[in-house]
């Protein structure tokens, strides 16, 4: 067996009508490890999540070549359903997550379950535990429909967390949500990040990513510019910004200290560090 | 689907619990069969008006008459008038020959004519009768229960697929409706205007409207699949999917109905009431 629970060799992908959306991209995960995935729009960051549950190609068709093996499933050889168990994917939009027909929370947690054909018992507990795991306790029958953005992506968070699938793969999930909407889910993604779990994140917000992911894969134009462990690649402030992504806020003013006035501070990727960093070179710890 | 349409099926399916809505949707769905192909088999007004009486009752009791008499108002009234004016009137109708009535415009006699005024009135009453059995299917049935009911009964999924599609169709597209609408307005689209304007500005949306719920629609059936809805092992079924009391009660209404139509149909023909002549105009 494997040590990496995601594998993924040489992976090039065209849509039906749009062509190398992905080209040779090679990467492994990690159990329990957090891979936060970067780039500008249109990067192919999207496609490469619904790649690693098979949407890819098996949905939208398209040319595939390369192999995306996921808890040792080769995602080529297993339906989408099949791999469901294996890779949970939490949409952009909460809402195109949900199953459309559930009237309350704890049913539509409850779908996937049932339709994976889990024991009734065992469906009660998991709902139970999913539900409170993204902190929705109280909520089990309002309508999913009548909850705040942030508490409907943590609901379709909880619906994948549900069926326990060993990587769990978020694209882009605090995109469409306010500030508060925003500090809600990460709550729960640095949650599950601590107890474990293996977490695939697609996110724009380099700061929160910074805290809690353990390597950073970059993606321009469908091609790997750059990946390795989440310090050195938020370390590459020119690179970054070559690319459209914006640094940490306190990496780039960092480097820029460096950079201007000869310094040597160590460089920072959030603000914790920072604070000591700069507390150290202040004097005033 | 956030706002009218999830409002609708929230505020009648979950918030409301009579027998109507503990029916299994099976029935529902086989009385809305039922009634449809009995308003078609009789061509009577007066037979038609009191099956949509029927389903106007039940809609009341489960408490979802506001949205179906309202659709009606909008489809169906404006039929009848439509209707009206075109058969009753001396612009063709072939059958038209007993004058009910006549008023004078512009100095002229114009007559009315029974046949004409009657087949403008069966045609909108029978759409009517299937639209407010659907609607009162749609409005009081848990999808999930319905959908639990199709998979026992071994549907395929791609069916099923279908099933889940058209009934999200409806709220997905009020939702989508107004949306676009409203931004529509906020762009400068005037709203002071007449009732056939404003009908052509819905008009100009249904392409936007299509394309945007088509888009909605496999996006939801990727989230299905993503979840297992298609995964080869036995559903478990969170919902009850058996008839109970309340199901062979109506079946028997339905089969007593049944019965006494059936014996009217042979007995005084397709038109006991109203005395229509003809089944089939034209």
């Amino acid at each position: 067996m494997s040590e990496y629970i995601v594998e993924v060799e040489n992976l090039t992908y065209s849509y039906p009508r749009k062509s190398n959306v992905l080209v040779d991209v090679s990467f492994k995960v990690r159990k329990g490890e957090v891979l936060g995935i970067i780039g500008p729009n249109g990067a192919g960051k999207s496609t490469l999540c619904k790649a690693l549950n098979g949407l890819v190609p098996h949905f939208y068709g398209g040319r595939f070549s390369g192999r995306v093996v996921v808890a040792g499933m080769n995602t080529l050889e297993h339906t989408v359903a099949e791999l469901a168990t294996k890779v949970g994917l939490v949409f952009q939009d909460p809402e195109e997550q949900l199953s459309g027909f559930s009237l309350t929370v704890y049913e539509e947690v409850a779908f996937g379950l049932s339709m994976l054909g889990f024991p009734p018992e065992e469906i009660d507990a998991r709902v139970r535990e999913a539900i409170e795991k993204v902190g929705l306790k109280g909520l089990e029958n309002r309508s999913p429909f009548e909850l705040s953005g942030g508490q409907t992506q943590r609901l379709a968070i909880a619906t994948v967390l549900a069926i326990k699938p060993e990587v769990l793969v978020l694209d882009e999930p605090t995109a469409q949500l306010d500030p508060i909407g925003k500090f809600e889910v990460f709550s729960v993604i640095k949650k599950l990040a601590d107890e474990g779990s293996t977490i695939i994140v697609v996110e724009h917000e380099i700061e929160e990513l910074a805290t809690f992911a353990d390597n950073i894969l970059m993606l321009n134009e469908g091609r790997i510019v750059a990946q390795g462990p989440a310090r050195n690649v938020l370390s590459m402030v020119e690179e970054l910004k070559k690319y459209g992504v914006n640094p940490p806020s306190v990496t780039e003013l960092t480097y820029l200290i460096n950079k201007e006035l000869g310094a040597k501070l160590d460089v920072p990727i959030t603000l914790e560090e920072a604070i000591k960093i700069y507390s150290e070179a202040l004097g005033v710890m | 689907m956030s706002g009218l349409g999830m409002g609708l099926l929230r505020k009648t399916v979950a918030e409301v619990d009579t027998w109507i809505h503990r029916l299994d949707g099976r029935t529902k769905f086989l009385f809305f069969l039922w009634i449809s192909g009995f308003a078609y088999l009789f061509c009577d007004y007066a037979v038609t008006a009191f099956f949509l009486a029927v389903c106007l009752v039940l809609a009341a009791y489960a408490r979802v008459l506001r949205p179906i008499g309202l659709t009606l108002l909008v489809i169906v009234v404006p039929w009848i008038a439509v209707n009206a004016v075109i058969l009753g009137l001396p612009f063709g109708f072939p059958w038209n020959e007993t004058v009910i009535f006549e008023f004078e415009l512009f100095g002229m006699r114009i007559p009315v004519y029974y046949e004409g005024l009657s087949w403008a009135v069966t045609w909108p009453l029978r759409i009517g009768v299937t639209i407010s059995a659907a609607m009162l299917f749609f409005l009081t049935t848990n999808q999930a229960r319905l959908i639990a009911t199709l998979i026992k009964l071994k549907v395929p999924f791609r069916f099923i697929y279908m099933v889940i599609a058209t009934l999200q169709m409806i709220p997905m597209l009020m939702d989508e409706a107004n949306t676009i609408y409203q931004a529509q307005v906020s762009r400068g689209l005037r709203t002071d205007v007449g009732l056939l304007k404003r009908a052509l500005h819905y008009f100009a949306l249904m392409v936007p409207l299509t394309l945007s719920t088509l888009y909605k629609v496999q996006v939801r059936a990727i989230a299905l699949e993503s979840r297992g809805f298609s995964a080869p092992v036995k559903k478990t079924l969170l919902h009850k999917t058996d008839f109970d009391k309340a199901d062979y009660m109506f079946f028997a209404a339905m089969a007593l109905a049944t019965i006494g139509l059936l014996y009217i149909y042979f007995t005084y023909g397709f038109s006991p009431i109203a005395h229509m002549r003809y089944y089939i105009a034209g």
